[in-house]
């Protein structure tokens, strides 16, 4: 089974294949990771990997060894842990990262809510024209307003929410084109 | 003699914990999200007060003065935040013959409203950033701000009359920015503290941010501490306090402390409180405004007077003489740095993180305290301020009082959420921080050039990273949801195997 990862940006193709019986998730594997981007061979180790109670215990076959704890957060990445450095993974492209809808540079902008909380104003409507960081929504969320803004001037074609409504993070609140 | 504790969170147990040295009751109040929370745990008895959001619950006054009534409590501790400036909280407290833990009504009413403040100090002499007079209540217009602002001149800050921690504030840096701003800071005052009044105050360039502590007892003494220095902020947040100030000299710290007595006492203030001064490159100080309540960064006065600021608002509640020596509480011993770790993704703009705490192992050791509020299992709740903990750490001297901290962090990690922990490490490591050269914008200005995660993942924790997420996904795919032993496992789904355990 292959999947795609993606670490800040880095995107990898990881290919799992156990070695004998594994259960509940513990057993011995073969993996196979490989960069998407640039041509580099991929690096093929055994992993004999064990669940714990925070995450995995793994030991590669080169001797290398790690302890992540590994959280599932409510958008859909994994959270991965060592000590002193944390590292969100999207696996199969799970998560819509914040801004990345909006493309890079033209086309379609997708305003989405970054976090769960409440529209507290939204600053435009349908057809209004708008330049590069106007505010568009006003969201409230942990007791801090955050105005939400465009990325580049465009033309507001939807507005989706209306004020008063709580969002869950990743809820589209406004498109422009 | 029992105390409640009108708040949540890291405040609320610490609240606790001296009513438990002091051999007092405690009663603790909690919002529906909140009844697993560490600070109902630890409190003898605790009562429900309402729903998440604290409009309906934590800021309830007649809810929490029912609760006092029912338990049987003598005394109400209002911690920070919530009703803790709340001079109508205090009133119904006096009402219902509670002792309010904090100053009278009168005193929170007139250090509260910040241009009446203004005005305290202005009349015993001491300095005040120059801005408007008199406050622009809802009625004001547009025209009238625009008007007084132009008089002030920019930058300049629009405040909240009843604002604090950042709430209700916004820089405006020309004029064509002033509107959209005070509609901002307006709408926030409204939502956060019900007044959406505000007033306008001249922007000094590079200000440090200095607090004194004050603790005044019923009997006249009015008795300033060493002070913090705070100057560390983001958004207006602090994010960083230490003591003592690593520029003052002793001469300014004199000169404050006298100032903040000055206005303390022209107020008829008791209890707990604080004067901040924002301090010029020039070395002149200008009264800034009075928390009319314990404040968050309290621990590090604790670390280097050795005096219990919690404790001491207990007994002067309960009409005690302060028997501190001034000698004492204005001298430092050693020195001491807070941080102030919050349940947000630094590396997302400083996005919250709400979610289910899994792990906490917390930095032990020399001069290390830890101020928590959330302990693993805990869901932290959206509704409210997502600090989780605070790390203080004392040494003999700043440097040493660095070495530590840095240390500290390194051993600090909560797991399931993301924290404000990789920031800290990479903060206490910058060169401004061991020089101590900041001011107020030290922290915006560095944040607006960087980019990428404060702390970077090695190729190896990357690789490791992405090997265990792809073997978690694996896992996922091939058996039962919930009977991977991982993430996925819901914290219903371990009680209900542990019951069977047993």
């Amino acid at each position: 089974m292959t999947f795609e990862t993606d670490v800040d940006g880095h995107r990898c193709a990881v290919s799992i294949e156990p070695v004998g019986d594994v259960a509940r998730g513990g057993g011995r594997f073969r993996v196979a990771i490989r960069d998407l981007e640039g041509d580099q061979p991929a690096r093929v180790y055994v992993v004999d990997s064990r669940p714990t109670a925070l995450g995995l215990s793994l030991a590669f076959d080169d001797g290398r060894m790690a302890d992540p704890a590994v959280t599932t957060r409510p958008n859909g990445e994994y959270l991965i842990q060592f000590p002193g450095v944390d590292v969100p993974v999207l696996v199969d492209g799970r998560r819509r990262r914040q801004g990345e809808s909006a493309g890079a540079g033209q086309g379609q902008q997708r305003i989405t809510a970054p976090m769960p909380g409440r529209v507290l104003r939204v600053l435009v409507q349908s057809g209004d024209d708008v330049v590069a960081r106007q505010g568009l929504v006003v969201v409230e969320a942990m007791k801090m307003e955050n105005e939400l803004r465009a990325a580049r001037a465009g033309r507001v074609r939807e507005v989706v929410v209306t004020e008063g409504t709580s969002v869950e993070a990743g809820r589209l609140l406004v498109v422009i084109e | 003699m029992k105390v409640l504790i009108a708040n949540r969170g890291e405040i609320a147990v610490r609240v606790i914990r001296a009513c438990r040295e002091m051999g007092y009751g405690t009663v603790a109040v909690y919002s529906d999200c909140d009844r697993t929370a560490m600070h109902v745990r630890l409190a003898d008895e605790a009562h429900a007060i309402g729903a998440g959001p604290a409009s309906d619950s934590y800021l309830r006054i007649d809810r929490i003065i029912d609760v006092a009534r029912r338990s049987g409590a003598s005394l109400v501790h209002p911690g920070y935040g919530f009703l803790a400036e709340n001079a109508s909280f205090a009133q119904a407290c006096a009402d219902a013959k509670l002792t309010f833990v904090g100053p009278s009504p009168q005193a929170i009413a007139l250090m509260g409203g910040k241009t009446a403040a203004r005005d305290v100090a202005r009349r015993v002499g001491v300095p005040v950033v120059p801005g408007t007079a008199a406050p622009f209540d809802e009625q004001a217009t547009d025209k009238d701000v625009v008007e007084a602002a132009a008089t002030i001149g920019y930058p300049l800050l629009v405040k909240a009359v009843a604002g604090g921690g950042g709430k209700g504030m916004r820089t405006v840096a020309a004029a064509d920015a002033l509107l959209p701003a005070l509609r901002l800071a307006r709408s926030e005052a409204r939502a956060a503290f019900g007044d959406g009044s505000v007033y306008l105050e001249r922007r000094i360039v590079h200000p440090r941010h200095i607090e004194i502590q004050l603790l005044g007892d019923a009997h006249g003494t009015m008795l300033p501490f060493v002070e913090r220095e705070c100057s560390i902020q983001r958004r207006h947040q602090k994010v960083v306090e230490e003591s003592p100030s690593p520029v003052l000299d002793p001469e300014t710290r004199a000169a404050m402390a006298e100032a903040a007595a000055r206005v303390a006492s022209a107020a008829g203030y008791t209890n707990a409180g604080t004067i901040e001064f924002l301090l010029d490159e020039s070395g002149a100080f200008y009264f800034l405004e009075m928390n009319t309540r314990l404040q968050v960064e309290h621990p590090v006065t604790e670390a280097v007077t050795g005096i219990d600021l919690v404790q001491w608002q207990l007994r002067i509640a309960l009409g005690e003489r302060l028997t501190v020596s001034p000698d004492r509480a204005l001298t430092p011993r050693g020195h001491a740095i807070e941080c102030r770790i919050y349940a947000e993704d630094p590396d997302r703009g400083f996005l919250p993180s709400p979610g289910l705490v899994r792990d906490v192992t917390v930095p032990g050791g020399p001069g290390v305290r830890d101020d928590r509020g959330v302990e693993a299992g805990f869901d932290v709740p959206l509704f409210y301020d997502a600090l989780i903990a605070k790390l203080i750490v004392w040494g003999e001297s700043r440097p040493q009082a660095i070495q530590r901290l840095t240390r500290a962090l390194d051993e600090y990690r909560v797991v399931g959420v993301q924290t404000t922990l990789p920031f800290f490490r990479w903060l206490v490591r910058q060169p401004e921080f061991a020089a101590a050269q900041f001011s107020t914008t030290y922290l915006d200005a560095l944040l607006v050039d960087r980019d990428g995660p404060f702390v970077v993942p090695t190729a190896t924790d990357r690789e490791d990273a992405a090997i265990a997420a792809a073997l978690t996904s694996w896992a996922r795919a091939h058996h039962a949801p919930g009977e991977s032993a991982n993430g996925g496992t819901t914290a219903w789904r371990r009680a209900s195997r542990l019951d069977g355990l047993r």
